[in-house]
């Protein structure tokens, strides 16, 4: 048994520790928005917060969230600044890697409010989009950054 | 005999010309079309509105990112007179209402959905509000003129009838569709041209949208597949105790497809796919090598039995001009869609359930059907978003292999394949080669344009399994595959964009020669164009510097006066501020026709200490008259985005029959630190809509080749190409 938060609320799986994250998030709790695109930590699409930090749920086993926080896109909640930023420009093309591509934009939020384009474009380096939305992706996260600040604490609200 | 409104199917047809909406009998095309309930108001197949007023659209394309809804919806809207977001969707089944109007099949492909059916939907949304004022003057007694359709309601002009949509539904549906309808004036539209938010962004962004790798049937298992890493193999053995032995796992068996390790959910099924040895039968004969294949389309370029696909003879006297020449190279690609290919099956009574994200629905109904041994009829799609199509998803190999697998397991089961799966057996681009040479005059004309493309071809491949969808399926495969090698000869796929060659020259002749490979080939994002365009725009920078003229005003003066390629190159041009940029910075540009639609790039680069970067990618694009503009610009970055990550690090390679990339670190695209700034222009236009989907990918390859040469002097005839 493995406990830890899951989007504010406590959650207990039997699963074998190894298993990757997102395995647990998809095929356990049934959790979907998190995706899978290569398995090894190469794509980005994976991505959810531990402890408020981006990380590749493909490739960290369920151990590691032992006792601690995660969020995933569902948590978000819909109404993160940046999911509405999102929409207002249209990022998503065939939208299989927005989850990913917004988680890791939230945490660059959460530790940097107001980031400028370089540091946007590094932080986000690591999420691929095959559609190629990432000017998008750049313009709604600036324009998140504008309209407000969210508050990280919110992750673990229950 | 009589017939109850659901026996009728109500279709769309274009007869002489003429668009009708119309009534069919299903007994001459199977099932009929059974949607939503009989108190709904449904004047065709695609539209119905429920009684409490929702309108739902069947989508007969799939949507992957192209934004497919988005312009549906727009284009309805417009006539319905609602406003776009107060659509409902619903990803339409197989039927013959749903064929592509010119393919027949229900494919998504060519860059045609708005294209074919953008007067379609209009007329289904003019139809729909015509039926609806009609009841509304059966309601109150009033004339059509006294009546007014707007935002979902029918109203007169004093306000004293004012009637919802859903109040008509009741009346609307006993009444004869009014079909027929003039379509309004494009003075008076509201949303097309100008709406431009995607109907699909909140699902896409709240996690909740549902892809393939989404769709979970009740008592779903997961299962792997074990394929022959080379494409000719079969399972001849394998040993699996100590992977049954692993907890979760369900079982293990050999298919036609490899071997599947059926488990409860994906990790454990991975896990025990690690322990399971296979031994596959030893490969084939032919090319297996990526430098025995190269060798063999450059052997090709030298040989004879070339095709001539297009032929028009010189009139100057080839002596008079200087001779340029020049061969070129493109490896093979990967589709590389974010997600990887999955699909899912139920068994049913008599036949089964498959949820897909295919760009195919009815291919993939016609090969669950084949792999069953049951009729067409007996397999429902249930079609999903995709995680990527790029024309990939236009294959139905995934389906084939779960229903196998499921006819075997008799459980629900998805199939998931990874991304070393999905890499190492995709439906590959070609690699090509070509050959090409022209004569510069003195005075800047060219003559004798000769072009030879040698490679292999994807319609003897691939048209055999479309034409299983597309013919009764007691046609066997022998006559299938003998239309394939038929079109494998001249394969439009290869020489597209090539034998259109838009330029005023002397004499241009284009021939093939097909060189089979014994490697899956499909369509990858622009096909043919995908190559052609690189070879032709660069070859024609390679004129332009011979004849010592700017690469722009070369490319003018061979083209007709009010051409769109001079208009789109125009628009470019000026947007980059072509001829005028600062000190160390390098410009290339390219100008293509493709899925109707006409694109130019101009690419920036600049040269610091010998090191080339990406500054800037401008576009302009001519495609008629734009639905939803935001959408278009969108196709243009993203298409060029795809064809950068190819033309600077698209290459898959073979060994021993096997390909050697598994995943994104050696089969790379570009990221966000990658990519350089873009501007799209668009070109005004009121001619019928055409292509976007595709049309960005064909000009950037050559414009950044041109801008390298600009940068460097040195011509790169081969891709990827290199940053100094």
């Amino acid at each position: 048994m493995v406990t830890f938060s899951l989007n504010g609320r406590e959650v207990e799986v039997d699963v074998d520790p190894e298993t990757p994250l997102l395995w647990v998030l998809r095929d356990h709790l049934q959790l979907t928005g998190t995706r899978f695109g290569c398995g090894m930590g190469l794509c980005g699409a994976c991505t959810v917060h531990l402890d408020g930090a981006a990380i590749r749920s493909c490739s960290t086993p369920l151990a590691m969230a032992a006792g601690r926080s995660v969020t995933t896109i569902e948590g978000l909640g819909g109404n993160h600044p940046l999911q509405h930023a999102w929409v207002e420009h249209n990022v998503p093309q065939c939208g299989y890697c927005q989850s990913g591509q917004i988680m890791s934009a939230a945490a660059l939020l959460a530790a940097n409010p107001q980031p400028d384009e370089e540091s946007i474009r590094q932080a986000m380096s690591g999420n691929l989009c095959r559609c190629g939305t990432y000017h998008k992706v750049q313009q709604a996260i600036l324009s998140a950054a504008a309209v407000a600040h969210w508050q990280p604490a919110a992750e673990d609200a229950s | 005999m009589s017939l109850t409104r659901r026996q009728f199917i109500r279709n769309v047809s274009v007869a002489g010309g003429a668009l009708t909406l119309g009534f069919q009998l299903t007994g001459c095309s199977g099932k009929p079309l059974q949607l939503g309930s009989d108190a709904d108001f449904q004047p065709n197949a695609f539209l119905r509105i429920e009684p409490d007023g929702t309108v739902i659209l069947q989508i007969p394309k799939a949507e992957m990112g192209q934004g497919v809804i988005t312009g549906m919806f727009t284009l309805v809207a417009e006539e319905l007179e609602v406003h776009p977001s107060r659509i409902d969707y619903a990803m339409a089944p197989v039927h013959s209402a749903f064929g592509d109007p010119e393919m027949r099949l229900q494919i998504t492909g060519g860059s045609a959905s708005i294209r074919v059916y953008h007067e379609i939907l209009r007329q289904v949304g003019a139809s729909a509000r015509e039926t609806l004022v009609a009841a509304a003057m059966q309601q109150s007694g009033l004339d059509r003129a006294s009546l007014e359709a707007r935002d979902g309601r029918v109203r007169s002009a004093d306000g004293n009838v004012d009637l919802s949509y859903a109040e008509l539904v009741p009346v609307a549906r006993a009444l004869a569709v009014v079909s027929d309808v003039a379509l309004k004036p494009a003075d008076q539209w509201r949303w097309i041209g100008r709406y431009d938010q995607r109907v699909d962004a909140v699902a896409k962004t709240d996690g909740s949208a549902r892809f393939g790798m989404d769709a979970s049937p009740e008592g779903c298992l997961t299962a792997v597949l074990l394929r022959c890493p080379w494409f000719d193999g079969a399972v001849e053995s394998f040993e699996a105790a100590e992977a049954l032995a692993l907890p979760g796992v369900v079982a293990v068996f050999a298919t036609d497809f490899g071997v599947a390790v059926v488990a409860e959910g994906y990790w454990p099924a991975r896990q025990a796919a690690g322990k399971v040895r296979v031994n596959f039968t030893p490969p084939g004969g032919g090319l297996r090598d990526s430098a025995a294949i190269s060798a063999a389309l450059e052997a090709a370029l030298d040989g004879e039995d070339f095709a001539s696909v297009r032929d028009d003879p010189a009139t100057a006297a080839a002596e008079q001009g200087a001779r340029v020449s020049a061969r070129y190279a493109v490896p093979f690609l990967a589709h590389a869609a974010m997600e990887p290919l999955n699909a899912t099956c139920r068994l049913t009574a008599d036949g089964c359930e498959v949820w897909v994200g295919s760009q195919a629905p009815d291919l993939a109904r016609d090969v669950a059907s084949r792999v069953l041994g049951v009729p067409r009829e007996a397999v429902v799609i249930h079609n999903q978003f995709l995680g990527g199509g790029f024309g990939r998803r236009a294959a139905a190999d995934n389906v084939a292999e779960v229903v196998a697998i499921a006819r075997e397991l008799k459980q629900p089961v998805k199939l998931v394949w990874s991304r070393e799966d999905d890499m190492r057996h995709d439906w590959y681009r070609p690699a090509m080669a070509g050959a090409i040479e022209a004569r510069v005059h003195p005075d800047g004309r060219v003559s004798h344009w000769q072009h030879r493309i040698a490679g292999p071809s994807i319609n003897q491949q691939v048209l055999p399994v479309m034409m299983g969808a597309m013919l009764p399926q007691w046609v066997p495969g022998g006559p299938r595959q003998w239309v394939g090698d038929f079109v494998g000869k001249k394969d439009f796929a290869s020489v597209e964009g090539s034998k259109e060659l838009p330029y005023a020259f002397d004499g241009v002749s284009v021939s093939y020669r097909n060189v089979p490979v014994p490697i899956p080939l499909g369509y990858w994002r622009s096909v043919g164009h995908s190559h052609n365009a690189f070879v032709v725009e660069s070859f024609v920078d390679e004129l332009a510097h011979a004849a010592g003229m700017d690469p722009l005003t070369f490319r003018r003066q061979h083209l007709p006066e009010s051409s769109r390629q001079r208009r789109v190159l125009d628009a470019v041009a000026k947007a980059a501020n072509w001829g005028n940029v600062p000190a160390g910075r390098f410009q290339g540009i390219a100008v293509h026709d493709s899925f109707h639609s006409c694109v130019a790039e101009v690419v920036e680069v600049s040269r610091v200490d010998g090191k080339v970067r990406l500054e800037h990618v401008y576009c302009a694009i001519d495609c008629g008259q734009v639905i939803n503009p935001d959408i278009v610009k969108d196709q243009m970055i993203g298409g060029i985005v795809f064809a950068l990550s190819a033309a600077l690090h698209g290459e898959i390679t073979l060994k021993d029959g096997a390909v050697e990339q598994s995943n994104y670190h050696d089969y790379p695209l570009l990221r966000q630190t990658d990519t350089p700034p873009m501007t799209v222009v668009l070109v005004e236009s009121s001619a019928p809509p055409t292509g976007v989907g595709e049309p960005g990918t064909p000009p950037a390859a050559p414009a950044l080749a041109n801008a390298l040469f600009a940068a460097t002097g040195e011509r790169q005839r081969r891709l990827p190409l290199r940053l100094g």
